[in-house]
């Protein structure tokens, strides 16, 4: 992970960096000026509290909400401007629901292909091998056949993750990743995602996962009612968080740790 | 002896069904239940013979049989007397319940069953054909009703047919018509506008969606009577216009065609409601998740969206065929020659009302029972989960909880 770190270190241009966003539901405001970046091999993870606006941020990052005001620049490019084409920069950032919203009109196999066949002109023939080498990382080589429905929660969520690296995406968006499953499977996508930090990949999670946000991530952000209340390293923020929501909301794991 | 009871209860459950269980094999109900169809066999042998009763060459048959039925209802009236007696023990104590005499029952509650079935024979069946014969062969319009029906259905047998084929092709091929507009027209009107859009899009996907907005709420709320009246009127008076004289105008715009077009259109808007709600009712998690991969939203449509909305869509679908069977009688107001125009024809030449409109209604049950026992079939071959509904044009399909 280092490694990748430093290799995109020397370009140094941030992947993500949001700038004064916006965002509101009629009169409920969600994000009221969101400053954030996110540099290249990063793994950020964004806590909080339901109803923070967490999800929407990350929503934000790939417009599938589209922001009231402010910047939201991928590689340099603003998405939130007028008449971008946001689909040929969406092929470059993955997405991985809490809901896993596979299709299902289709196989395993053809849920990973259909976006790279339809959108690269990749032959099916290389987009299945491609398939094939991401299903056979999250342990799922042999269910490329199977009916989605037939998968568990834990598996639906591994080929989201496969189906979503198909595109060969710069940053992986993860959105409650493992909040719709239950605790004996949460491992399994976690694992996935251990996995694919190592590997150098650019993340953002959002997560109730205390134990993924201190040890994988780079940098822990805490959000409360709309506003960044916090953000540093995991050591900083679940050792000594300054602000009092921070210590407030991490308190119950604080106190775990202490124990231990 | 309970289990054998109840063993042989659950076989017939899972075989016939509750009727056939309730009569046969629970053992409370065998005398209650085929006594009524002694009784049954009885009432229909003291009616009058008709002349193609072939137990009317057997005298002495259908007395045996006669009293061996009544002679049935004797046997279960002394139980039903023996089961208030001692009802607190007569699942003990009573000689009915003992397992030979069960078993006598049984056999004897079959012959009940053979004897009734052999009187309905004799009796309904071949009465009725000989009524038919009778009907068929006289030459003037019979007095009772069933005769006067049967009598009209023969002589008018050209007029109903001519009528059942147009009313099967107004259903057939207007539900197929609209089908393939209702797919375009729900394609506007699902249109939303996207950021990457240009202004001529925008433009367009409002108009379009407007346009499908307000087709569905005039087609929808206007009777299609009315609508069969505005279209072959306004066809007449545009063929008219155009120079030609009525027979041309005749030749192309029949009223075949009129209705036909006024079935299709009108079925199109209702159709299009369908199709939306089976769209609708697909998770949107779906369509956000092809999009985060890049899909534009006409791909994430066509590819994942449509796919599933459409096979959501068919027990609605299909429900519109049987729908436009019924509804097709209205176009008879222009002069379509369907069903129900062949049968006001009918009840015209002979004056019998009544009987007319009881044959069509029988036409029509025939007509829509076949489509639909047909269309479930269709829908099982492709793995949809309900059956077609009988159910009125208004019907709609309640779409899924939305997500947000």
């Amino acid at each position: 992970m280092k490694s990748a770190n430093e290799e995109h270190a020397s370009t140094s241009e941030p992947v993500i960096k949001v700038e004064g966003l916006r965002k509101s539901f009629g009169s409920h405001v969600v994000l009221k000026d969101i400053d954030f970046t996110v540099m290249p091999g990063e793994v950020v993870t964004i806590i909080g509290a339901s109803g923070s606006g967490k999800s929407t941020l990350l929503r934000c990052i790939n417009l599938l909400e589209i922001p009231d005001a402010g910047h939201v620049w991928f590689h340099g490019k603003d998405l939130a401007a007028q008449h971008v084409d946001v689909n040929k920069l969406r092929e470059k950032i993955g997405m991985v629901f809490q809901g896993f919203n596979l299709f299902n009109n289709m196989n395993v196999l053809d849920n990973c292909t259909l976006a790279p066949v339809t959108l690269k002109k990749m032959d099916k023939a290389e987009a299945e091998s491609v398939a094939m080498g991401h299903l056979r990382s999250v342990g799922l080589e042999e269910f490329a056949k199977a009916d989605v429905n037939t998968l568990s929660g834990g598996q639906k969520q591994r080929v989201a993750i496969a189906r979503a690296l198909c595109m060969r995406p710069d940053l992986m968006l993860f959105d409650e990743p493992t909040s719709a499953l239950d605790p004996e499977i949460v491992g399994e996508v976690l694992g996935v995602m251990r996995d694919l930090a190592k590997d150098g990949m650019t993340m953002v999670v959002v997560t109730h996962e205390m134990d993924f946000a201190k040890n994988v991530s780079d940098k822990v952000v805490f959000m409360d009612q709309g506003v960044i209340a916090e953000e540093g390293s995991p050591k900083q923020m679940f050792t000594s968080p300054k602000h009092p929501r921070t210590r407030e909301f991490l308190s119950r794991y604080l106190e775990d740790t202490k124990e231990k | 002896m309970t289990s054998e009871s109840d063993n042989s209860s659950q076989r017939a459950k899972a075989g016939n069904g509750r009727v056939a269980s309730f009569l046969l094999a629970d053992h409370r109900y065998v005398f209650l239940g085929t006594s009524v169809v002694a009784l049954l066999g009885m009432l229909l042998s003291s009616q009058p013979r008709s002349s193609m009763s072939f137990l009317a060459h057997a005298y002495a048959v259908e007395v045996l049989m006669y009293y061996f039925l009544a002679a049935w209802v004797v046997l279960s009236l002394v139980a039903l007397v023996n089961k208030l007696a001692r009802w607190r023990d007569y699942a003990v104590v009573s000689p009915f319940v003992r397992p030979g005499f069960r078993k006598v029952e049984r056999i004897l509650s079959y012959f009940v069953w053979a004897f009734a079935i052999v009187l309905f024979v004799d009796r309904g069946v071949m009465g009725l054909f000989a009524i038919t014969s009778s009907a068929i062969a006289s030459n003037s319009n019979p007095k009772d009703s069933l005769s006067s029906a049967i009598y009209m259905l023969y002589e008018g047998r050209q007029i109903f047919a001519t009528g059942i084929a147009t009313t099967i092709e107004l259903a057939v091929f207007g539900t197929l018509i609209a089908f393939f507009l209702a797919l375009l027209l729900v394609f506007l009107r699902i249109q939303r506008i996207d950021r990457p859009d240009n202004d001529l899009v925008r433009f367009l996907k409002v108009i379009g969606s407007g346009f499908a907005k307000v087709y569905s709420a005039v087609v929808r709320g206007t009777p299609m009577m009315v609508q069969a009246g505005i279209i072959y009127f306004a066809g007449f008076g545009m063929f008219k216009g155009s120079g030609m004289s009525v027979t041309q105008v005749n030749g192309i715009w029949s009223t075949f065609i009129a209705g036909l077009v006024t079935i299709s259109l009108n079925s199109t808007a209702y159709m299009m409601e369908v199709l939306r709600g089976g769209i609708e009712s697909v998770d949107k998690g779906q369509a956000e998740a092809a999009r985060s991969l890049g899909l534009s939203q006409w791909q994430a449509m066509t590819k994942v969206v449509f796919p599933q909305g459409i096979k959501y869509s068919i027990p609605g679908l299909s429900n519109e065929l049987v729908i436009n069977i019924k509804d097709s009688s209205v176009l008879s107001v222009i002069g379509v020659f369907d069903l129900m125009f062949a049968t006001t024809t009918v009840a015209g030449i002979y004056y019998r009302q009544t009987e007319t409109y009881m044959v069509a209604a029988v036409f029509y049950l025939i007509l829509t029972m076949v489509a639909s026992k047909l269309l479930s079939m269709f829908a099982k071959r492709l793995d949809v989960k309900s059956g077609p509904v009988m159910g009125t044009s208004d019907t709609t399909i309640p779409s899924a909880e939305a997500e947000h």
